[in-house]
C-alpha cells in the first residue's frame, strides 16, 4: 500500500492548514513562493497556459500540491478548474509551462500515463458499466487476462474499511445510489494506490450527510499521505477539509490562501467579484454556507379557488416495470407562487416531472393548468397550454448537444421563423442573439454547438427558452440549479422570480433543501410517491422536512 | 506499460475515463462544421482514399503477373475510351446518386438505409407494370414515361415507409427491416419475371426468357442530345435537381431541422413538440422513393426490359457512396461519379487484360477502410482538442 509520507494528527474535521507547515497566516501571495509547505512538493506547476483556439483557458497558472495535503481548487464554471485538472490527468497538453511530479518532469502521453505515475481521477461524470456489478466494474481496468472477483472484491471491502467507503462488492451499478457509485469510482482510483487524487465537483451529486462522509474520505486519503486536489464552488467544504485554497478566475490564479477558514469572504470576493452579503439568499445557499440561507420576504399566498393555475388530482405514475413511482399525489400551485418540491432523490420527483411534461404515461388521475386537462397531452399539446419545462436532465431532455445555441434556444418553437417550410437563419440568430444577451447566455456566438456551452451558459439557454415562452401561466423547474454556479444560480432564480411576479406559478422540484427555503413560497416533501407534509418556507422547518424526507411522518 | 508505480495494483492500459467528459467541459472546442453542406476537409479527404486504395490496386494487378500497362489501359479504355462507355458509367453513376441521396437523407434523421436493392426493384417492378399494362405509352406531354417513373416513385416510397412504421411505432431496427425488405424485393421481381400471369412475356416457346417484354419507346426516357455520341437520357438533370432539392430540403427547411433533431436527440426533440413517429416515417419513405425512382430509371434508361438480376446490386454500390459521402451531398454526386467510371474500367479490365473484376469490389472496399480510418483519426484528434 502507500507509504505513509508523513503521518497526520490531524482528525476529520481538524482546523484548516494544520498540514502545512509554512508560516503561520502566511501571505495570500498570488504565486506561493513564500508560502510553499515544508513537504518538497508532490506535484509542481509552473507558468502553465492552455488555449483551446482563440479562448485562452488557462493563463501562466503556477501551483503546488504536497503530500498529504488537500488542496481544493475554487472557481466559477469556465474558470478553468476542470481544464487544469485535465492537463494533470493528461487528458490535454499544455500549451505552455512544466509540470513536474515528485520532483521529475511530467509530461503525461495521456489518462492512461497519468494513472502509471500515481495519478488518479474522479471525473465529474462516472463511467461505470450500470449492467456490471461493483467487482467487475473495478475488474475492467485489469490487465493480466483471469479476473480474481474474489481477491478484488476482499480488496474492496479492506479499502472499504480503511477509509470509510462502505460497499457490497457484487451488487450491480445499476440498484446503487448516485452516492454509492461515486464511491465505487473513489474505490477504484484508490485500489491502484495514488500518490495524487483529483476529485472533480465530487459534492455537487451528493446528499448532504453523504457529503459530509466524502470529506471524511479525503481527509483519510490525505492522511495516508497522498495528495488529494479537490475541485468544488461550495464554502462549507472548503471550511471543512482544505489545507490550502487556489482561487480560479478566468484562468487565473486570482488569490491563494494556507487557512481558508479564516480566509472564506476573501477567497469569495476573488472568485466571484462579489462580496458574501450582497449575494441574494438562493444563489448563497448553493455555496453551501448555512448561515446565508434566510428566508425572504415571500409573497402572500391567496387561497382563492380561481387562482389555482396547476391543479394535480389524485396522480399516479407507473414505470415501465408496473412499479408506482407518483402514488395518487394531490398538489395545487397558484398563480405567482413558486411551491417547492423537497424530497431525497428517486422519491418520485422525476416521474412526476416527465408526467406533468407530457413525457410519460400518466396510469391514474388527471391535472390541469388553468382549467385545461392536459393528462396525456403530448408536449407540444402542454407546451401550447402555456406550461414551460426545465427539465431535470438537461442534456437527454432539455437540448440537442450538438445543435446550435440558436437553434437550441428556440428549439420549441422553431416554425416561427420559418415560411413556406424554409428556415429564416438570419432572423433566428439575431432573435437569439437578444435573448442570450437579455439572459446573459455566455457562448462564443449564436452558430456554434450547444454542447461548447458551460453547464450554467446551457441552463440560462433552456430557460430563456422556457420562460420567454408564449403565453406561459406555469412553469416546472426541476434541479434547475443542478452544477451550476454562484452566478448561474443567482441569474436563473431572478428569471424564475420574475416570471413569477408576472403571475406564473412555479412548481420548483430540488433535492437542495437550502434552495428551497430561500426561493419557495411553501414546500411540500415528497417520499415514496406521496407528498407526506407541507411547510413554510421557513429555516425553522428544517428538520421537520428533513425527517418527513427520511420518511418519519410529521 | 512504462514507469509502473510503486503500487501493487495492477495498473491497467485502458483508463475506463471519459474523454466525452473533457471535451465537452472544454469551452470554446467548436465542433467540426461538417454537417454543413460546403466542401470542406470531410469532402476532400476521399480523395486521399481514392488514391491510396488505386494505388493498392495497381500493387495487386502486379501480384496477378498481368502487365500494369496492359490493366491500365483496359480500365481507362473501359471507362473512358469512348462516348458509349461514358455514357453508361454516368447512367450508372445516375443510380448510386440516388440511392446516395436518399442513404444521406435518412441517415440525418439517423436512420440508415440499407434497402436501396429492394428499392430499386420494387422500382423496376412498378415502372415495368406501368409501361406495358398501364396504357401510358400514347399519352401526350411526356406523361407516357413520368407516369411509369411516378409509380415506381410511389412503390419504392411505400417500400421505405414499411420501415419506417416499424421503426416509429413497434422499435424494430431499420438496418433489420430494410435489409430483409430488400430481399423480399428482390425476390417479388423475380417472381413476377416468372409467372406469366404477372410481367413475364408471353411463352412462344419452351426458349422464352424469364423476362418482360421490351417496354414501348415511347416509355423510355429520352436522350438529351439525339444528335451526339452521347446519349445521356434526361435522369441526369433529374438526379442533379433531385440532389440539389434534397441537400436545400436538409440545410434550409424546418423539416430538414427537424430530421435532425429527431436524429441527434429523439427524447428531447419530443419534448420541443416535433413529430417523432412522423418524421422517421417520411426520412425512410423518402428514401425508398428515391431507390424506386432509380428502378425506373434502370428500366427507363438503360435495361427496357425487366428480368431477373435487375437491380445488379446498385443499390448496396449506391449505399456505400452514401456512407463515404459522409452526410454531403456533393460527397454523393463525387463518389457516384467515381463508382460509376470505378465499375466500367471493371468490367472492361476483365474481358481485355483477364483482372478479375472482383478488384474493383476490392478497391472499393479499400476505399471505404481508408476514408473510414482517416475519418475516426481526425474526429478521435477533433474531440481531444
Amino acid at each position: 500500500m502507500v507509504t505513509v509520507v508523513e503521518p497526520s494528527v490531524a482528525d476529520t474535521a481538524a482546523p484548516a492548514g494544520a498540514l502545512v507547515a509554512g508560516p503561520a497566516g502566511s501571505t495570500a501571495g498570488i504565486t506561493g513562493g513564500g508560502a510553499a509547505p515544508a513537504v518538497a512538493p508532490l506535484l509542481a506547476l509552473s507558468g502553465i497556459s492552455k488555449a483551446f483556439g482563440a479562448l485562452k483557458v488557462l493563463e501562466g497558472i503556477s501551483l503546488e500540491v504536497a503530500p498529504g495535503e488537500i488542496h481544493c481548487l475554487l472557481g466559477e464554471n469556465g474558470a478553468g478548474k476542470s481544464t487544469l485538472c485535465n492537463l494533470v490527468f493528461g487528458v490535454h497538453k499544455p500549451d505552455a509551462g512544466e509540470m513536474r511530479l515528485g520532483g521529475e518532469l511530467y509530461q503525461p502521453k495521456g489518462p492512461a500515463d497519468a494513472l502509471a505515475r500515481g495519478i488518479a481521477m474522479v471525473h465529474q461524470h462516472f463511467s461505470l458499466v450500470h449492467d456490471f456489478t461493483v467487482v467487475d466494474n473495478l475488474l475492467l481496468g485489469q490487465e493480466r487476462g483471469i479476473l480474481d472477483r474474489r481477491g478484488c472484491a476482499a480488496k474492496v471491502r479492506a479499502l472499504g474499511e480503511q477509509y470509510g467507503l462502505p460497499l457490497d462488492p457484487y451488487a450491480k451499478i445499476d440498484d446503487l445510489a448516485v452516492g454509492e457509485r461515486q464511491r465505487v469510482e473513489i474505490v477504484k482510483c484508490l485500489m491502484r494506490s495514488p500518490r495524487l487524487l483529483v476529485l472533480d465537483e465530487p459534492t455537487a451529486v451528493l446528499l448532504p450527510a453523504e457529503i459530509e462522509s466524502l470529506l471524511q474520505v479525503c481527509r483519510r486519503v490525505a492522511a495516508q499521505g497522498c495528495a488529494v486536489v479537490l475541485v468544488t464552488h461550495k464554502l462549507a467544504e472548503i471550511k471543512k477539509v482544505a489545507d490550502r485554497v487556489s482561487v480560479l478566475r478566468a484562468g487565473q490564479f486570482v488569490a491563494k490562501s494556507d487557512s481558508p477558514a479564516t480566509d472564506i469572504d476573501r477567497l469569495v470576493r476573488a472568485m466571484i467579484q462579489r462580496d458574501l452579503a450582497g449575494l441574494d439568499a438562493a444563489a448563497a445557499s448553493t455555496l453551501g454556507t448555512e448561515s446565508a440561507v434566510e428566508a425572504p420576504a415571500k409573497a402572500e399566498i391567496s387561497g382563492e379557488r380561481q387562482n389555482e393555475i396547476l391543479q394535480v388530482d389524485g396522480l399516479t405514475v407507473h414505470d415501465t416495470q408496473g412499479v408506482t413511482r407518483v402514488d395518487k399525489l394531490t398538489l395545487i400551485v397558484n398563480r405567482g407562487e413558486i411551491v417547492g418540491i423537497a424530497g431525497v432523490e428517486g422519491n418520485g420527483q422525476s416521474e412526476l416531472g416527465a408526467a406533468l411534461s407530457g413525457m410519460t404515461r400518466v396510469t391514474e388521475g388527471r391535472f390541469f393548468v388553468g382549467g385545461v386537462e392536459l393528462t396525456g397531452a403530448s408536449p407540444k399539446q402542454i407546451t401550447a397550454a402555456g406550461v414551460g419545462v426545465v427539465p431535470e436532465d438537461r442534456h437527454a431532455v432539455g437540448c440537442i448537444t450538438d445543435m446550435s445555441v440558436a437553434e437550441n434556444m428556440f428549439l420549441n418553437r422553431m416554425k416561427s421563423f420559418t415560411r413556406y417550410g424554409f428556415l429564416n437563419r438570419a432572423g433566428l440568430m439575431s432573435e437569439a442573439r437578444e435573448l442570450m444577451g437579455r439572459f446573459d447566455v455566455r457562448a462564443a456566438g449564436a452558430e456554434v454547438p450547444f454542447r461548447s456551452l458551460s453547464g450554467g451558459n446551457q441552463q440560462k439557454a433552456v430557460l430563456a427558452r422556457e420562460i420567454t415562452m408564449g403565453g406561459l401561466v406555469f412553469l416546472l423547474a426541476a434541479q434547475p440549479t443542478r452544477g451550476l454556479d454562484v452566478g448561474a444560480v443567482e441569474a436563473v432564480f431572478s428569471h424564475i422570480r420574475a416570471a413569477c411576479q408576472r403571475g406564473v406559478g412555479v412548481l420548483l422540484i430540488s433535492s437542495e433543501l437550502d434552495e428551497l427555503i430561500s426561493v419557495a413560497d411553501r414546500i411540500v416533501v415528497m417520499y415514496r410517491g406521496r407528498i407526506v407534509g407541507e411547510c413554510k418556507a421557513d429555516p425553522a422547518e428544517r428538520d421537520r422536512m428533513g425527517a418527513m424526507m427520511a420518511g418519519h411522518a410529521a | 506499460m512504462s514507469a509502473a508505480p510503486a503500487s501493487g495494483a495492477g495498473a491497467a492500459a485502458a483508463p475506463v475515463s471519459d474523454p466525452k467528459s473533457a471535451s465537452g467541459s472544454a469551452p470554446g472546442s467548436a465542433g467540426t462544421p461538417q454537417r454543413f453542406p460546403l466542401p470542406d476537409i470531410g469532402v476532400m479527404l476521399p480523395f486521399g482514399a481514392v488514391i491510396a486504395a488505386l494505388l493498392v490496386g495497381v500493387m495487386l494487378v502486379a501480384a496477378l503477373g498481368v502487365p500494369i500497362k496492359d490493366a491500365i489501359a483496359a480500365f481507362l479504355d473501359g471507362a473512358f475510351g469512348s462516348a458509349y462507355v461514358i455514357t453508361e458509367s454516368i447512367h450508372r453513376a445516375l443510380v448510386f446518386a440516388l440511392i446516395g441521396t436518399g442513404f444521406v437523407l435518412a441517415d440525418r434523421a439517423n436512420l440508415t438505409n440499407v434497402g436501396g436493392e429492394g428499392q430499386i426493384a420494387m422500382g423496376g417492378i412498378a415502372s415495368t407494370a406501368i409501361c406495358l399494362y398501364g396504357g401510358v405509352s400514347h399519352l401526350p406531354l411526356g406523361l407516357s414515361f413520368i407516369l411509369p417513373m411516378l409509380g415506381a416513385t410511389l412503390a419504392g416510397m411505400a417500400w421505405g415507409a414499411i420501415a419506417g412504421v416499424l421503426k416509429a411505432k413497434g422499435g424494430t431496427n431499420e438496418v433489420i427491416s430494410t435489409l430483409l425488405l430488400s430481399f423480399i424485393g428482390v425476390w417479388l421481381l423475380y417472381w413476377s419475371v416468372q409467372s406469366t400471369a404477372l410481367l413475364r412475356r408471353p411463352m412462344t416457346g419452351s426458349a422464352t426468357l424469364p423476362e418482360s417484354l421490351e417496354i414501348p419507346d415511347a416509355t423510355k426516357l429520352p436522350v438529351m442530345f439525339p444528335d451526339s455520341d452521347f446519349a445521356l437520357h434526361i435522369g441526369l438533370p433529374l438526379t442533379l435537381v433531385l440532389a440539389i432539392v434534397v441537400a436545400v430540403v436538409l440545410n434550409r427547411t424546418l423539416f430538414g431541422l427537424q430530421l435532425k433533431a429527431v436524429g441527434l436527440n429523439p427524447t428531447a426533440a419530443r419534448r420541443a413538440g416535433m413529430p417523432i413517429a412522423r418524421n422517421i416515417i417520411l426520412a425512410l419513405a423518402l428514401a425508398g422513393a428515391l431507390g424506386g425512382l432509380a428502378g425506373a430509371m434502370m428500366l427507363q434508361g438503360q435495361q427496357t426490359v425487366l428480368k431477373a438480376g435487375f437491380s445488379s446490386g446498385y443499390g448496396y454500390d449506391g449505399l456505400v457512396v452514401g456512407l463515404l459521402a459522409r452526410r454531403s451531398i456533393t460527397g454523393v454526386i463525387a463518389g457516384a461519379l467515381l463508382f460509376g467510371f470505378l465499375r466500367s474500367g471493371g468490367i472492361n479490365m476483365e474481358m481485355v487484360a483477364a483482372v478479375p473484376t472482383a478488384l474493383v469490389t476490392v478497391i472499393q472496399g479499400l476505399i471505404i477502410l481508408t476514408i473510414a480510418g482517416i475519418a475516426f483519426i481526425t474526429e478521435k484528434k477533433g474531440r481531444a482538442a
